[in-house]
């Protein structure tokens, strides 16, 4: 190849979309294009939108159990009822009102939808796929096909369990975490077990760890095999580190939730006993007509195994994103590289062996307790040397605050307080008080929405001039960047206090039902409730408004995509990592030169070099690419 | 654009791409049947009931062993033709391999056969019958039911003379089965009394389908239709209704909280009367005359008088007595009765000898005093062997609970032995290896006929994963190791049958492809190394 | 690294003989489970015969993995991405075993002085 070493002349031979780098192969036709396409760029697309759909799904399942927390007595509003048939609402509200059975089901919804259909495939399936080939300087994923059945078994997956909203037993109701002896038994009056919600869940988990599976080899199996001359492990972006163990999570971690799932699976459909004790009665039906001799608990172990390094699995690609984009935007290195690189990977193995802290309350005995609590301990000192390295990486850097800097520099306080307040959730004794209350809720959300949603904004705005070639307004991410900022700790801070105050995370009413103690000077409890109750509506106020703050967001992403201002090289951020390398966007096949890698991912702001930043696949002077 | 790797390995990690790839992929699977097997110990440590110890016939299980390992060789000899280039070697050592996964999943759907024909009642007691269950053969000739078909599992009969639908609920299916049981016994269902209701809002009462109108799906079907119509009408209704008021209430009570007010905001509901529409949430219909229908227990919630079906059908009628006998009992199991008694505090033997069982069906007292006299000569030959200890005055080695409380097929069969039955030949007791007890050959007075009542039923089952959780996990585990063997068998015969083309072109990349597909091959083979122990000699 | 047609050739008398070990294991396995004289522990299946019976498994599963599946000589990257697939499956054997009978009910743990709860119901019978 004629460009092979001489980047900094080839960026300017590609302006734009002009790229023509078509020229060796035909064109490929639309579906196999758009629809069917094996390109990872483009699977990564379809990750990313379909994930982004289920997020606003989701989002919307929210607002509605918002309104039956905040006003459990008066009926859904036109402006979120209007979305179901006259038939649905019939069945699912009373006079309009949230019942606690909709609560339920939109509840467990919301958890599922959110974690396994929303983040899950935003930061690993799109970002995932679209950065990772591009930053070690590979062609596409090592299995282009595998790849796409991973997208299509995905989609399969989240439609079948989304469909059951539909059928007469609604969707599943028993929290995302699905735990039996309930989940059992939900949706017993029905004939036809395959047709209940609940087990449609289940059939659709299966379904998503098999894609899970299949992209989790594939990511591992590229960044092993086919990264890029010179890009040996210490030379990747810090960005892939946390692809690949994240992978690892995925792969080794789905796969006791499976076992699980198909043991529940047979629970519900071939009557066994895998998950249900002895002696259970069921409010309808009396005696169950169940062998019984199962544990409760065993399903709580295998659903955990995964939980817990499910969690990472989330915030691994957030992390990537923001740990991307800090040093493009300070310019300077990550600081402590190295140290991250460790830090991450003691992370994956730790978030094994920490699953049963969320399992405190079964009774599972005190020494396995301090096991367990030794571990969450241990493992937040990993995720604090990742936090305190991005934090000490902004210190004496120029900041440049654009768009995708705004929202890194926004996760970092906010996953830290995220973090922080699981603390208390780690030690078994305080936990005893904190359990299945709004606190677990507030630190939990705190994590995933203000911390890893703002990570995945900031990727969004990062990539975005790499995908379409031009940039997303300025103004609109104002707009949409302040009124979130605010808008999630209105949510989720009232949380911790009301969940310290002992609200349960359960409560489809938000409380009401405490209230009539209220009046009896010597309850306490009712009197806790009536103090904190009226937080709520402020909450519901702060989601709804959330809502309004994502609209200028949506209208960013497609109408930049027409309009906005171009990018003036393919490298607009001047950034060092290799996916900058390529045409914008990169075609397919990715690369138009056979890349190598000279250097280290963060080469900004060297004293030796003209430029605030040397990119890793500049030739040097003299040396020769590692092979 | 060329993926690179695919054929050749990469210098540095030395791997081809889809070597790194299964081996991932076996991690993931170990990982799968680590959380099988780790539910597997958790259920067997926290098991509240006898875990029914070495209790399945070991020489299918060993002869599949054999045939997996042998497999597992086989295959590794195809590889390794592959890569000297010897075709034919490569397609016999390959035949071979499928060949060894078709035998061993023909073994493994013979053993589940047994299972799915055998049954087994808990009693209220806990005592444990196993063996044939059935209705009361009339004539020496079994008793069908109305499809024609033997009737294997516990029923519960209700003489039906009523029978109410949920119009929401109800589920075809049952309709349809409800009317052929109907049908079987020469009575009708039809409607009870005239269905009237307001369908239109401001209209009359119009009348909707007949008394006397035959069921039907589709007359349910007509009246669900309504149904959900007046309901939806309605629901908009009051939702609007209630709107409203709070409107007015907050505008009457401002400053006020929701929750402050929430008792005095109600729906006016005589305003809302004239504009409602019926809805008909139940239609009753009758059976004449009264039927005798039979339902599986899991269906139905029975109650003397009036019993309930899963999807909310009503059913009015006098509880009958169960039909059910054992054609043949081929094992009392007295273990869990006894579990239960220590844990009490009781004496199990006691216990035991006071259980319903034996004192109602003489063949049991005589086959558990048979039982007793074996497991005393166990212990006196025990002594004999291992001695006691001098220092507890103990023996060392003792009879298990198996031995002392459960007279199981082949103890059935030596007592009928003793007492002067024929016994059978070899290969008749290596058939029965396979297909279970031979019940024709050895006759009743080997494995006695037992009839139970309704209430002795505590729970009843084929011995599938319903039966328990050793069942369940073992149906589990096996079941998905079969499923690995069928996709494991169907890679390579691809490789078999369609590799020829690329042999030609690319054998490195077919000896590749073999030795991926061997691999799993060979996973497959270590789970059921894992698995035959722990299922068959645990 | 068995790669080259001789080696292959060399290393099918291993194969072989590794096939014939399998065989001769198995046999073992079920005469130890059925052969009452040869039979450890107490009479009956007990914990030595779990231990036995998964030691002669765990062996017969070595010999596949590291014969049959090329681990004796296989590249450092494949230990590292197997090994971590038995690394946590340990751990979830374990973790989980250990949540089921916790140490803590055992008087060696924590000092004879532990208040212990009553028995959960055994499945063992006397």
């Amino acid at each position: 190849m004629p460009h092979a070493g001489t980047m900094s002349s080839h960026a300017t031979t590609h302006p734009g979309h002009a790229a023509p780098h078509e020229d060796h192969h035909h064109d490929p036709g639309f579906i196999r294009k758009y629809v069917f396409s094996t390109d990872h760029k483009m699977i990564g697309l379809q990750y990313g939108i379909t994930a982004m759909c289920f997020l606003a799904f989701g989002f919307y399942l929210m607002m509605v159990m918002r309104w039956s927390i905040a006003y459990p007595h008066q009926p859904l509003p036109e402006w979120m009822s209007w979305i179901f048939t006259d038939g649905w609402k019939a069945r699912w509200l009373q006079d309009g009102k949230v019942t606690g059975e909709t609560y339920n089901m939109f509840g467990a919804m919301h958890g599922t939808i959110m974690v396994f259909l929303g983040i899950v495939p935003l930061g690993f399936g799109a970002f995932g796929n679209y950065v990772t080939p591009l930053q070690i300087g590979a062609p596409d994923m090592a299995f282009p096909r595998l790849n796409m059945a991973s997208y299509w078994v995905y989609l399969l997956g989240g439609l079948v369990m989304c469909t059951s909203f539909f059928m007469e037993s609604g969707a599943a109701k028993s929290g995302w975490t699905n735990y039996s002896p309930l989940a059992g038994f939900a949706d017993g009056q029905v004939v036809n077990p395959w047709l209940a919600g609940q087990t449609q869940w289940l059939i659709g988990l299966v379904l998503l760890i098999t894609s899970s599976l299949l992209g989790s080899v594939n990511f591992i199996t590229t960044i092993i095999n086919l990264r890029a001359r010179g890009m040996t492990w210490m030379r990747m972006p810090f960005f892939v580190w946390s692809m690949l163990v994240t992978g690892f999570l995925l792969l080794l971690a789905f796969p006791p939730l499976e076992a699980a799932g198909i043991m529940q699976l047979a629970d519900r459909v071939f009557h066994s006993s895998f998950f249900m004790p002895s002696g259970l009665f069921t409010k309808s039906e009396g005696l169950a007509d169940l062998s019984g001799g199962g544990s409760p608990l065993l399903f709580q172990h295998l659903f955990w195994f995964l939980g817990h390094p499910e969690v990472y699995v989330l915030l691994l690609p957030a992390f990537a994103c923001v740990a991307e984009i800090i040093p493009v935007n300070t310019r300077k290195p990550l600081w402590g590289y190295k140290s991250m690189v460790y830090s991450v990977l003691v992370l994956g193995f730790l978030s094994f062996i920490v699953w049963a802290h969320h399992m405190y309350m079964t009774g599972m005995g005190a020494a396995v307790s301090t096991f367990f609590q030794t571990t969450t301990v241990l493992i937040s000192v990993p995720s604090v040397v990742i936090i305190t390295a991005m934090l000490i990486s902004l210190w004496g850097g120029s900041i440049r605050f654009t768009p995708p800097m705004m929202w890194a520099c926004a996760f970092i306080p906010m996953f830290g307080i995220g973090g922080l307040t699981g603390l208390p959730l780690a030690f078994n004794l305080a936990d005893l008080h904190l359990h299945d209350t709004y606190y677990v809720i507030g630190h939990f959300h705190y994590v995933v929405a203000p911390g890893i949603l703002f990570g995945l904004f900031a990727g969004v705005l990062h990539w975005y001039p790499k995908i379409t070639g031009r940039y997303m307004s300025g103004w609109l991410n104002h707009l949409h960047f302040w009124p979130s900022l605010v808008c999630m700790n209105l949510i989720f801070f009232p949380m911790l206090l009301q969940g310290m105050a002992g609200f349960h995370r359960r409560w489809y009413n938000g409380g009401d039902a405490y209230l009539s103690k209220a009046a009896d000077s010597t309850n306490v409890f009712g009197n806790t409730v009536a103090q904190h109750i009226d937080m709520n509506i402020l909450m519901s106020m702060g989601a709804w408004t959330l809502a309004l703050a994502q609209i200028p967001f949506i209208i960013n992403l497609f109408v930049s995509w027409k309009t906005g201002k171009k990018v003036e090289s393919d490298n607009p951020w001047n950034a060092t990592t290799l996916e900058w390398a390529t045409p914008t966007p990169p075609g397919h096949g990715n690369f138009t030169f056979d890349p190598a890698v000279y250097r280290g991912p963060y080469e900004y702001s060297r004293p030796d070099s003209v430029q605030d930043y040397i990119p890793q696949w500049e030739t040097p002077k003299k040396s020769k690419p590692d092979h | 654009m060329e993926i690179p790797y695919i054929v050749t390995p990469r210098k540095d990690t030395g791997l081809f791409n889809s070597k790194i790839a299964i081996w991932l992929f076996l991690a993931s699977e170990v990982m799968l049947f680590g959380g099988f097997f780790s539910a597997y110990v958790f259920l067997r440590i926290g098991a509240d009931y006898p875990w029914p110890e070495r209790t399945l016939p070991v020489l299918p299980g060993l002869i599949n062993t054999f045939i997996l390992i042998g497999s597992s060789v086989t295959v590794v000899f195809a590889w390794a033709s592959l890569k000297m280039r010897q075709w034919r070697r490569f397609q016999f050592f390959m035949t071979v391999t499928i060949a060894c996964a078709a035998i061993f999943m023909v073994l493994k759907g013979l053993e589940y056969n047994v299972k799915f024909h055998h049954q087994a009642v808990r009693l209220p007691d806990y005592t444990v019958i196993e063996g044939h269950l059935g209705y009361e053969k009339e004539k020496g000739k079994e008793v069908l039911d109305h499809h024609g078909r033997k009737i294997e599992e516990n029923r519960i009969l209700i003489e039906a003379s009523g029978l109410t639908f949920s119009t929401v609920r109800f589920h075809t299916p049952w309709v349809e089965e409800l009317l052929s049981q109907a049908a079987h016994r020469n009575a009708k269902i039809t409607l009870a009394e005239d269905v009237s209701a307001i369908t239109r809002e401001g209209q009359a009462v119009g009348i909707l389908a007949k008394a006397g109108e035959p069921l039907s799906p589709a007359l349910l079907e007509r009246l669900q239709e309504a149904h959900l119509e007046a309901r939806s009408h309605n629901g908009a209704l009051r939702t609007a209704a209630l709107r409203e008021k709070w409107t007015a209430a907050k505008a009457e009570n401002p400053g006020k909280r929701g929750w402050q007010i929430a008792s005095g905001v109600n729906i006016d509901a005589t305003a809302l009367e004239p504009k409602l529409l019926t809805e008909i949430g139940t239609v009753a219909f009758k059976v004449d005359p009264p039927a005798r229908m039979n339902f599986k227990p899991r269906d139905v919630r029975e109650g003397d008088t009036q019993s309930r079906l899963r999807d909310d059908t009503v059913i009015d009628g006098k509880l009958l007595a169960s039909p059910m006998v054992f054609h043949n009992v081929d094992a009392i199991d007295f273990r869990h009765l006894a579990m239960k008694a220590v844990e009490k505090g009781q004496d199990p033997m006691a216990a035991i000898e006071n259980s319903w069982l034996i004192n109602n069906h003489a063949f049991a007292r005589e086959a558990w005093e048979w039982n007793k006299a074996e497991v005393a000569k166990l212990e006196k030959t025990l002594i004999a062997t291992y001695k006691v200890d001098p220092k507890t005055g103990k023996p060392n080695r003792e009879p298990t609970a198996k031995e002392r409380y459960r007279i199981g097929w082949k103890e059935f069969a030596k007592k009928a032995e003793d007492a002067g039955r024929p016994k059978l030949g070899f290969w008749g007791r290596i058939s029965e290896e396979f297909k279970g007890p031979n019940y024709a050959a050895r006759g009743e007075e080997t494995f006695p006929h037992l009839s139970l009542p309704r209430e002795q039923i505590g729970f009843s089952s084929k011995f599938t994963p319903a039966w328990n959780t050793y069942y369940a996990i073992y149906f589990t585990i096996t079941g998905l190791h079969g499923l690995h063997v069928i996709g494991g068998a169907l890679v390579l015969a691809y490789y078999l049958f369609f590799g020829r083309k690329m042999y030609e072109s690319n054998p490195e990349w077919l000896a590749n492809r073999v030795e991926i597909g061997g691999l799993f091959w060979h996973f497959v083979d270590l789970v059921w190394i894992f698995a035959f122990p722990i299922f068959y000699l645990m | 690294m068995a790669e080259t047609p001789d080696a292959i050739r060399k290393s099918i008398r291993t194969y072989l003989f590794v096939g014939a070990v399998l065989f001769i294991g198995t046999v073992v396995t079920v005469m130890v489970a059925t052969v009452p004289w040869l039979d450890v522990g107490n009479h009956g299946f007990d914990a030595w015969d779990a231990v036995l019976g998964l030691a002669i498994a765990t062996t017969k599963a070595s010999l596949v993995a590291a014969v049959f599946m090329h681990l004796n000589h296989e590249k450092k990257a494949v230990y590292w991405l197997f090994g971590s697939g038995i690394v946590f499956v340990t751990a979830l054997f374990g973790l989980t075993a250990l949540a089921k009978s916790d140490p803590i009910h055992d008087s060696r743990f924590y000092g004879k002085e532990s208040v212990t709860p009553a028995p959960l119901a055994s499945p063992t019978l006397r």
